[in-house]
């Protein structure tokens, strides 16, 4: 290029896009910050009442969608749908600061999300079906994951055991053991998830679920590693690879094995599932607002009516994983009555082997345990 | 080698002799256009890209989060004989599907460009047409194709030929579905540099008797060298980190690197450490790719 005109205009584009370069950098400030929070102050509930068009921020078709459009239907507003396909990922953007007026956390991320001022109280009283989980007696009024149940609503729980094909192997013993089964050699997968595989090695080798001493996570790594001389993968897409014929034995959750047999399969009776013996992972998703939400008032409506019996019944039909709902339980039992193993009795909740919240350094030791599992 | 043919490389096309004194008006209008891409470039790729940088000096908060900081440890925790051997299984993985692809785009697209006659670009569209539909969607399809009672095996079922394989969640299927990903990218440049080639001098070896697969080796190979090495890096690059076909196509021992990156920022918790992995890769693969061009270049030069 010749003349002086180009140039210039060259220079100053250079010099223009390094200046916007520097200035899009500046999202990245969110790196900078202190420690967070260890008890953020309850932000207060809002008032049952529309406010708005509600952004839902959930798993992909976790509800069911004919709800959704009652929903909509009755209040005159719309649902603007986003998904996630993880925790981490729904936490992520939550924590980048977009704005959703309902999400649906597993247990362990409303201890983290609550203790960081990140989801606002749910004030029971201005739910009129609030009595259908909050009944006197009920587990719910005061889960472990959320005291006194301040800012959530139970959604589902399940747990998890192993599914398996009766038409393929026989010798199945009730144990955690069975996922080394040697009929199913080729055939057997392990979720592909870092607390479902630590805590199955762990629950085989008498640990707690949550451990992250060197020394168990060493045993646990030999452990896991033992079992790829039958193991064809690690695998959450557990429905499928049961219903594609590959797997015979399954470490699966029990509300994807409920849809697999009840909702999928033609012969129900070649497919059972077990809560082994040495202990099951029990876990519940909830609803619960951001603190951030510009519509909270809609989505205490949303809820509201995602509590109606009628409406639990049909999710439950569409989702086959159990719902803590008063008059919604019959439902589930009697979806259940072949396969009682995959029923979840809310009070095991209780119990010691459900995933607490980690510190980042516990979290990324098991990490390292599991890198070494799957790349061996 | 004996013949020598004029390979037009990629510089020679700007070359043209300038027929008139620019108005800075048109400079104007140039630079104008310029600014869009450029600001979108560096807003998107530059800036995240330095956060990255950043990222991989930084460290996490107890909770998980990460914060900038100044420590090397990352970087001296990627001495891991376990992360040795996953850079190296993923490299295998790679070359095979590099080479692979190369057996198959090839003849494809020498069939296209040298008989394709009036349907040559309805043909090209037919290839490109389903790489319109997301990867993971075909990933998906893929399964659903490998799977023990998919339509493969009970293809072969049915047909009495066997009673099934089992393709899917083996090494096999992860190489499969990273050329089956990735194979378009290496079909349209060789088709684009057959295109261009003077098929005169094909004839011209076969007059100088030359057998066909002398003509071959001898003439459209080393005419088309530019395109083939091009489609061998656009192949090699994306297929080195890929992660969507070993989670959903492999088995119990085909994590690759990718694969681990993706664990740093999801489950794993430690967006530092991905980030030194990731800016890691980048230098060796920019090592490796200088050293390529460079050996490529040199060869073409020699000719």
């Amino acid at each position: 290029m010749s003349g002086t005109a180009p140039s210039t205009t060259r220079r100053s584009l250079l010099r223009g896009g390094l200046a916007l370069g520097a200035a899009a950098t500046l999202p990245g400030c969110a790196y900078i910050r202190d420690e967070p929070p260890v008890s953020a102050p309850l932000p207060k509930s809002a008032k049952a009442e529309i406010d708005g068009d509600l952004v839902y921020f959930n798993w992909a078709d976790y509800l069911d969608p004919k709800v959704v459009k009652g929903f909509q239907k009755e209040y005159g507003v719309k649902v603007i749908e986003s998904n996630y396909d993880s925790m981490e990922g729904m936490y992520a953007k939550i924590a980048a600061g977009n704005q959703y007026d309902i999400v649906f956390p597993i247990a362990k991320w409303v201890v983290k999300m609550r203790r960081e001022g990140k989801l606002r109280a749910i004030e029971a009283n201005e739910l009129a079906n609030a009595d259908q989980v909050f009944y006197s007696g009920s587990y719910f009024t005061d889960p472990w994951y959320d005291p006194k149940s301040r800012v959530t609503v139970p959604f589902t729980v399940y747990k998890t055991g192993i599914g398996w094909r009766t038409d393929k192997v026989s010798g199945m013993t009730g144990s955690w053991r069975d996922l080394w089964n040697p009929e199913g050699a080729g055939h057997i997968f392990t979720l592909d998830d870092q607390d479902e595989a630590l805590a199955m090695a762990a629950l085989l080798l008498d640990y707690d679920v949550n451990t992250a001493k060197a020394s168990h996570l060493d045993e646990m790594r030999k452990l896991l590693i033992s079992q790829k001389k039958v193991l064809r993968a690690y695998s959450s897409d557990d429905v499928n690879n049961m219903n594609g014929g590959g797997a015979w034995i399954h470490h699966m959750w029990s509300g994807d094995f409920m849809y697999l047999r009840e909702g999928l399969v033609e012969n129900k009776a070649n497919y059972n599932f077990e809560a082994p013996q040495e202990g099951t992972p029990i876990n519940s998703d909830t609803y619960a607002i951001p603190t951030n939400a510009r519509h909270p008032g809609t989505a205490m409506l949303f809820i509201d009516y995602m509590l109606r019996p009628e409406n639990a019944v049909k999710n439950i039909n569409y989702l086959y994983y159990p719902m803590p709902v008063r008059d919604a339980v019959a439902t589930f039992t009697d979806l259940a009555k072949e396969v009682p193993a995959c029923d979840v009795d809310v009070t095991a909740l209780e119990n010691p082997d459900v995933f607490r919240l980690l510190s980042a350094k516990d979290v990324q030791r098991r990490t390292a345990a599991w890198t070494e599992v799957k790349a061996s | 080698m004996a013949v020598d043919v004029p390979t037009r490389a990629p510089e020679d096309t700007g070359e043209r002799p300038r027929r008139r004194q620019r108005s800075s008006q048109r400079t104007w209008l140039w630079g104008s256009l310029l600014a869009l891409p450029t600001a979108w470039m560096v807003t998107f790729f530059v800036s995240s890209m330095v956060i990255v940088v950043l990222l991989s000096f930084g460290n996490t908060t107890r909770d998980g989060f990460p914060v900038f900081g100044t420590t090397t440890e990352n970087f001296s925790a990627l001495w891991d004989e376990v992360y040795l051997r996953l850079f190296l299984r993923s490299l295998v993985y790679a070359l095979a599907t590099v080479a692979l692809s190369v057996l198959i785009a090839y003849p494809v697209a020498y069939a296209i460009a040298l008989h394709g006659g009036r349907y040559k670009n309805a043909l090209i569209a037919a290839i490109v047409v389903p790489f319109f539909a997301s990867y993971l969607i075909r990933m998906y399809a893929w399964k659903a194709l490998l799977s023990d009672d998919g339509l493969v095996n009970s293809g072969l079922r049915n047909t009495g030929l066997g009673d099934g394989i089992e393709l899917l969640n083996t090494p096999w299927a992860v190489i499969g579905g990273l050329v089956y990903g990735f194979v378009v990218f290496m079909i349209l440049p060789i088709y684009a540099s057959l295109e261009r080639m003077d098929l005169s001098l094909i004839e011209a070896g076969k007059d100088l008797y030359h057998s066909p697969f002398r003509t071959f080796l001898t003439v459209t190979l080393p005419a088309t060298r530019p395109g083939l090495y091009g489609g061998m890096l656009l192949v090699f690059l994306p297929a080195l980190g890929d992660f969507v076909s070993a989670q959903l196509l492999g088995g119990s021992s085909t994590f690759m690197i990718g694969n681990l990156i993706q664990q740093q920022f999801a489950e794993g918790q430690n967006w530092p450490l991905g980030s030194a992995m990731t800016v890691a890769m980048m230098v060796a693969l920019t090592v490796l790719m200088v050293a390529y061009l460079r050996a490529t270049s040199s060869r073409a030069r020699e000719q």
